[in-house]
């Protein structure tokens, strides 16, 4: 955009055919006079050290990068039928030598080629490669008409007022062009601005707005501690977070005065460096009266600004460190258009202002103000890693930005990683290398940081594809560390704790907006992880209530809301990774999983894999762990870790695989899917037993499923190979033998998840009850007198000889018995009916 | 060198005036000089470090500002609060011919005329606080070093030093903000209940509503500009000294009047909340990161193992007193009190030791507590006292915490320079409701506890700042809120009221503090075997020994050796802490 020199301004040598009569200025929507103020007073600064020499706009042998655009200013100011105080008389506070421009007016009508002052740029080579660029830019040849053709014409359509220029292809195109818009965007940003100017008013001789471009996407981006000296009057690109936006500023463009004697109308007056020049006599002939004039304000134009100061990203801090903050200047289109806390990419002008003491005072303080004057603004993703997201995506645009942030050498690089054989050990290595240990664990968390791919049936049946983690240990198995380290990988991700969330903290609220009054909806934990990983720690320590709502979204994916007036279903495809102290604080081998942990089995069976993590007496580990903490005092940190792909590769190479890796089914990993399915099945019913165990259910074969794919996913692998697949199986059954075992015959019982017991537990039960009846049916008469419970206990124990029998067990028995309606229970007394 | 042609002292700007010209004549352009030093810092190095003036340079505070001169070296220590980022000003700059600098200076001294050629500069502004908790001898340690003559400041120093010989330390004059009416603690001698309400309610209200600290107060910020130096040298919460050239001017106040929206968005920093009358600006030429050691007025003791054991005896001694008689109390105090964290393994701070002392009553609290709180004040050089009460909780903000419409990082409790105690006193916590401040300010002491970590809180986000504080808790039960490496019930038998300590005793011990604390430590591969095989065969004998057991025992094995003056961890140490943890278990047990 043109700041300042306003786009007939450098166009309007006698030379250029088409004589901008009609100054477009009232359209260049960017050219406030104050801000010239500033950027006249750091330019003076700026100057060389050398005098000026008075033909300055013709090549000088050094290429100083300095002040430029003032010259091509004061030509405009020839041109101008009326002299607009534009660029009229510049303040000799702030201005070169008037020397110069004089001369330099006179300079005009002799000798293109032109220069712009102070550089080797030639206006016509500027004007003439932007020309080029813009109507023969194709992003391939296949393509007949150009890119940027086709989105001015876009434009043109919409009439809008901008026009987005990726700078990438600038550079692609010429990269000459580009770094001469880098280094002097001022110039060139005017220049492109005529050139648009000019094409736009020859598709469409009849479109009055002017169309700026806005450059984004630069090759190299800057962080906002390295700005120095020498980047103002730049183009720069910065990541930052948006902290405060100043209330929109309206700034008067044009005045109109209006004579209070004889209601004269002046004509529109032009802010001069954020003066204007009120009248002081009537324009009317007529009239003549003296400070009669006075300012109609819904005459004037005023345009939109906006302050906005952003600052450094909290991972852009070095330790030790706060946050540095720079101000941005928005301009109309911009204004507003990002709000505090959004995370922004921004691409600018970096400018400097001197500090006046006072208004009025010529005397300038010897320190500057910088700011950023902004061209475009990007509001980036607020992940860590980025994740495709089809329903999400508004416009196409914003998806080849997101795919642009991964450059190809990165990609080259991730690829190469991907290659190396031992690329699953490396990774669950690299995954919290703090932790020693947990190998299965790890790579079970692997698989769900990568996750399966979901599938929706055309039928409408989905299938979800994210895994579902739950870890079971004694307290101090650093499970809460590895909670942590997933939660700082995932791609997004809430990390709550299960004793402080409620239901609806965790999935959605009704709120009311303080400012409109109306209802709104809040999203809470599972919901703002959609896509990404909720990790719930103290899962154990949460209401049932809190707890219930996770039934929905661990295998629907989705969120239901009925309150207040909204029906709402809410995406959560989330995976979560809870973790949970067994319940008395520590595992009780004797107990099952679900007496352990008190989880109900119904959503116990939604957790893809159970691991319990026990702290075993074991005297090899004892030693590991005193190693571990006597090399943690004593030793130099630094050396200890070695062979680990650091965080920001992993968690590129995770969110890599998430994007572009869909990994199909081969039909070699689907005979041994279901060859493995049949195997696990039958392994139930082993020989010499009448008793039937399900060791495992639909559900695993799905989560097997997910497993192998994630698996594939981790080689980049598009295709789900049988190792995929052993693997997986090999997962489930680490992690099923440790949570899915019966502890009374050893062997793998689904039942103890999706019921709560397991099959010998329910033959034992069916046993008692029967000697119950039996019992009973001896000893009791109908209708007879009642017998207390302890008696019947003893009865029962010599009944079944050796047997430990506990009085909850017979209570249980009798319940039973009594729901048949064959005795009823009085307290501690026993009546048969 | 004979009679230099300018003094570094009273006129620094000269010297670096002609620095500056000497180098320009010698050919350099102006150019080229971009945030480099062109001689000036040489100088003032050698004038300050190799001819011994720094002790000529003074000290910059509250009662010394009154007479400084603008425009003169001076000196100021303090705690880095915040950082306001980089400022562009014209370093040099073009009047007439002659090229002049404005390095080292708030504005030019020459009318700068605005169309004369310029190079811009940048130079960083930090904001400075004395630090935190500083106790009162730390400020007369080195003000004994100063030799320049005002009135008020032997008044002061008379002072001072009626309260350094004051043998029994009753009530070393605070220097700090944190105690509301000094005079009034005096007199209410030692049975005042220390930590009264009122101090409470002062201690908020300070916290919460301080941008500029109090001009009553004694404490004095500054804002330091730095000039050419890697960022990384300077960190938050870091202690420095700074030398440099005291600016004040008057005429700088930035305009209220001038209500041009556009600039009031600019210039809104922070600076307008910053007047210089308030906030004197310091041009640091020479800065230097202090450690402990450098708070002691003369390390006057020898390095001998004799000379450590002996004053170790003796502040063991003295802290028994102190402890009512409860040698082991004192004992795990003395490590306590030796402890750093020494290095940060991922999210475990290796080498903090917090103790929690428990088995208080109202009785004990107010005789221990207060004897505690005075060995504390008079050992280390930075103490800070935190009475946790539900109302406190609530009210204070611990947690330092970005404020965007100043722009300036608000100063929080937990704000604490590297190295400072802190003692949590939880006797007087009752039961009743936190709101969600008092939850968020219990969860920061908590994250403090655990990973000595401080949530600063810029509103859209939180950042971890890593800090170094000993904590002390002292409570009737164990502490749930702010659970501690160490559990210790106290056991007091006696009660010793007059704990006299005459002055000599005492430096040799903040002495012997500050020196060992900072010792290097080593473990030989024989001992790092034994030590293995010790904790293996524990756990085997004790399923419930974690990890966070062996790192208190290893901790307090390393402080022990350390406390002897040793470097290396020898089997004896290790045997001591062995056996100290077995007298606590027994204690522990004896307790439920």
């Amino acid at each position: 955009m043109a700041f300042d020199s306003s786009p007939a301004n450098i166009h309007g040598g006698p030379s250029s055919p088409d004589d901008w009569a009609t100054s477009p200025i009232s359209n260049t929507v960017s050219s406030p006079g104050d801000r010239r103020r500033p950027k006249r007073g750091r330019r003076s600064s700026y100057a060389t050290p050398s005098p000026l020499p008075s033909d300055s706009r013709f090549p000088t042998p050094d290429a100083t990068p300095t002040p430029s655009g003032s010259n091509s200013r004061r030509r405009g100011r020839a041109r101008r039928p009326a002299g607009t105080p534009t660029a009229a008389a510049t303040p000799s506070s702030t201005d070169d030598a008037p020397m110069s421009s004089e001369a330099g007016d006179g300079d005009d009508d002799e000798a293109p080629p032109m220069y712009v002052w102070g550089t080797n740029i030639s206006v016509q080579d500027v004007n003439a490669a932007i020309l080029r660029f813009l109507r023969h830019f194709r992003e391939n040849p296949q393509q007949i008409e150009g890119k940027y053709m086709r989105i001015i014409n876009h434009v043109i359509e919409v009439e809008g007022d901008s026009l987005d220029v990726d700078a990438h292809d600038v550079f692609d195109y010429d990269n000459d062009l580009y770094a001469k818009m880098v280094r002097y965007p001022l110039e060139v940003l005017a220049i492109f601005d005529i050139v648009l100017m000019d094409m736009v008013s020859r598709i469409n001789p009849l479109f009055e707005k002017h169309i700026q471009a806005r450059i984004f996407n630069l090759k190299s981006s800057t962080s906002m501690r390295n700005l120095n000296p020498s980047d103002v009057e730049k183009m720069v690109s910065l990541k930052g977070m948006i902290i405060r936006c100043s209330s929109i500023i309206p700034e008067i463009r044009e005045a109109v005065f209006r004579c209070l004697v004889c209601g004269y109308y002046s004509d529109p007056i032009v802010v001069d460096r954020g003066r204007i020049d009120e009248p002081t006599i009537c324009g009317k002939q007529e009239c003549r009266s003296k400070n009669s004039m006075t300012l109609v304000h819904n005459r004037c134009r005023f345009a939109d600004k906006q302050v906005v100061r952003v600052q450094e990203m909290p991972d852009e801090i070095p330790e030790g460190g706060t946050p540095h903050t720079v101000s941005l200047l928005m301009h109309d289109k911009l204004v507003d258009a990002g709000k505090p806390g959004d995370r922004v990419e921004v691409t600018g002008i970096y400018r400097a202002m001197s500090v006046r003491v006072g208004q009025t005072q010529r005397t300038v303080k010897s320190i500057f103000k910088t700011y950023i004057d902004c061209l475009h603004l990007k509001k980036t993703d607020k992940s860590r890693m980025h994740v495709e997201d089809p329903m999400e995506t508004e416009n196409g645009p914003s998806r080849n930005e997101n795919e642009s942030t991964l450059d190809e050498d990165k990609v080259e690089q991730l690829k190469e990683l991907s290659k190396q054989p031992d690329i699953y050990e490396r990774l669950t290595k690299s995954l919290a290398p703090n932790i020693w240990e947990l190998d299965d664990v790890k790579k079970g968390l692997l698989c769900q940081l990568f996750g399966g791919n979901a599938l929706k049936l055309p039928s409408g049946a989905s299938f979800r594809g994210d895994i579902n983690i739950l870890l079971v240990g004694d307290p101090g198995t650093s499970k809460s560390q590895l909670l942590q380290y997933i939660h700082k990988l995932s791609p997004r991700g809430i990390y709550t704790s299960g004793r402080g969330s409620s239901a609806v903290g965790l999935t959605a609220y009704v709120a009311k907006d303080p400012e409109t009054g109306e209802t709104v909806l809040e999203s809470g934990a599972l919901v703002l992880s959609d896509r990404g990983i909720c990790c719930i720690d103290e899962f154990d320590k949460m209401s049932d209530n809190a707890r219930s709502m996770l039934h929905e979204v661990m295998e629907q994916q989705t969120v239901s809301i009925a309150k207040a007036g909204i029906i709402a279903s809410l995406n959560a495809r989330t995976s979560v990774l809870a973790c949970a102290n067994p319940i008395g604080s520590r595992y009780n081998p004797r107990l099952s999983v679900i007496e352990n942990i008190h989880l109900p089995p119904t959503l116990l069976s939604r957790f893809d894999l159970i691991y319990l993590i026990l702290d075993k007496a074991d005297e090899q580990m004892d030693r590991r762990l005193a190693k571990h903490i006597v090399a943690l005092h004593f030793e130099d940190p630094d050396n200890s870790e070695q062979d680990v792909i650091d965080l920001p590769t992993l968690t590129a190479y995770v969110s890599y695989a998430r994007k572009h890796i869909h990994p199909q089914l081969s039909d070699e990993a689907a005979e041994e899917l279901t060859r493995g399915y049949v195997e696990m099945r039958r392994r139930g019913n082993f020989p010499g037993s009448s008793k039937k165990v399900i060791t495992a259910t639909p559900r695993q074969i799905e989560s097997l499923i997910r497993l192998s794919e994630a698996l594939a996913r981790i080689r980049f692998s598009q295709w789900v190979e049988k190792r995929d697949v052993t693997e997986a199986f090999r997962l489930l059954e680490v992690a099923m033998q440790q949570s899915a075992t019966d502890h009374s015959t050893g062997t793998i019982d689904m039942d103890l998840i999706t019921t709560g017991v397991s099959a010998s537990e329910r033959m034992r039960r069916e046993n008692l009850v029967s000697t119950t009846r039996n019992i009973i049916m001896e000893k009791m008469q109908l209708g007879g007198p009642s017998t207390r419970l302890l008696e019947l206990l003893e009865e029962l124990k010599k009944q079944s000889s050796g047997a430990e029998i506990h009085l909850s067990d017979l209570r249980n028995a009798l319940a039973t018995l009594s729901t048949e309606g064959f005795v009823v229970v009085h307290g501690d007394s026993v009546k048969r009916i | 060198m004979v009679g230099l042609p300018y003094d570094c002292l009273a006129n620094p700007l000269g010297a670096v005036r002609l620095t500056f010209e000497k180098a320009v004549a010698s050919g350099s352009d102006p150019a080229t000089l971009d945030g480099k030093d062109w001689g000036a810092g040489e100088l003032f190095r050698q004038f300050l470090f190799d001819d011994d003036g720094l002790s000529q340079v003074p000290m910059l505070n509250q009662s010394t500002i009154k007479w400084v001169q603008p425009n003169t070296l001076v000196r100021f220590r303090g705690m880095i609060q915040d950082m306001l980022g980089n400022e562009y000003y014209v370093g040099a700059y073009k009047d007439g011919d002659m090229w002049r600098t404005n390095k080292f200076a708030d504005t030019s001294r020459c009318p700068m005329d605005a169309s004369s050629d310029m190079r811009i500069w940048e130079r960083r502004l930090l904001y400075c606080v004395p630090i935190p908790g500083q106790n009162s001898w730390v400020e007369s340690s080195h003000e004994a070093v100063r030799n320049s003559i005002s009135p008020q400041r032997e008044k002061r120093q008379r002072e001072d030093d009626a309260t350094m010989s004051d043998v029994d330390m009753v009530e070393p004059g605070y220097a700090l903000e944190d105690s509301p009416n000094p005079k009034k603690m005096r007199e209410d001698g030692m049975a005042l209940e220390p930590l009264g309400l009122q101090k409470i309610v002062a201690e908020g209200n300070l916290s919460t509503l301080s941008l500029v600290p109090d001009a009553e107060t004694n404490s004095l910020p500054c804002l330091v500009k730095i000039y050419d130096f890697p960022e990384s040298d300077l960190k938050l919460n870091d202690v420095f000294e700074f030398v440099g050239i005291f600016t004040f001017d008057p005429d700088l106040t930035v305009d209220r009047d001038d209500n041009d929206e556009l600039t009031d968005n600019f210039c809104e920093d922070t600076l307008i909340y910053l007047p210089s009358t308030k906030v004197p600006r310091l041009h640091c030429v020479v800065h230097r990161k202090l450690i402990g050691t450098d708070f002691l007025s003369n390390p006057q003791l020898e390095l001998t193992p004799y000379v450590i054991k002996e004053v170790r005896e003796a502040l063991l001694g003295h802290l028994t007193a102190v402890l009512g008689n409860d040698r082991v109390a004192a004992q795990y105090m003395l490590l306590h009190l030796l402890s750093r964290v020494h290095a940060r393994i991922d999210s475990i701070a290796v080498g903090k030791l917090s103790l929690n002392l428990t088995c208080f009553n109202k009785e004990s609290i107010s005789v221990f507590g207060n004897h505690l709180k005075l060995v504390m004040e008079s050992l280390l050089p930075f103490t800070q006292c935190l009475p946790l009460t539900v109302d406190y909780l609530n009210t204070v903000s611990l947690a330092p915490k970005k404020n965007y419409h100043t722009n300036r990082l608000e100063c929080g409790i937990l704000q604490l320079a590297e190295g400072t105690h802190l003692t949590i006193d939880e006797t007087s916590l009752q039961t009743g409701t936190l709101n969600s401040k008092g939850c968020e300010n219990a969860r920061v002491l908590k994250n403090m506890m655990d990973s000595q970590k401080v949530e600063y809180d810029f509103t859209y986000y939180k950042m971890e700042m890593a800090a170094d504080v000993q904590l002390l808790i002292l409570s009737e039960g164990k502490s749930n809120i702010l659970p501690a490496d160490l559990v210790l019930p106290f056991r007091p038998s006696s009660v010793d009221s007059a704990l006299g300590v005459d002055g000599e005793m005492l430096k040799a011990w903040r002495w012997y503090l500050a020196t060992m604390k900072s010792l290097p430590h080593s473990i030989e591969p024989h001992m790092q075997k034994a030590v293995e095989d010790d904790l293996v065969a524990a756990r085997q004998a004790d399923r419930s020994l974690g990890s966070q057991e062996f790192s208190r025992w290893l901790t307090m094995g390393r402080l022990m050796s350390v406390s002897f003056g040793e470097t290396c961890l020898s089997m004896e140490h290790w045997q001591m802490v062995r056996e100290l943890e077995r007298l606590r278990k027994e204690r522990l047990l004896g307790n439920m």
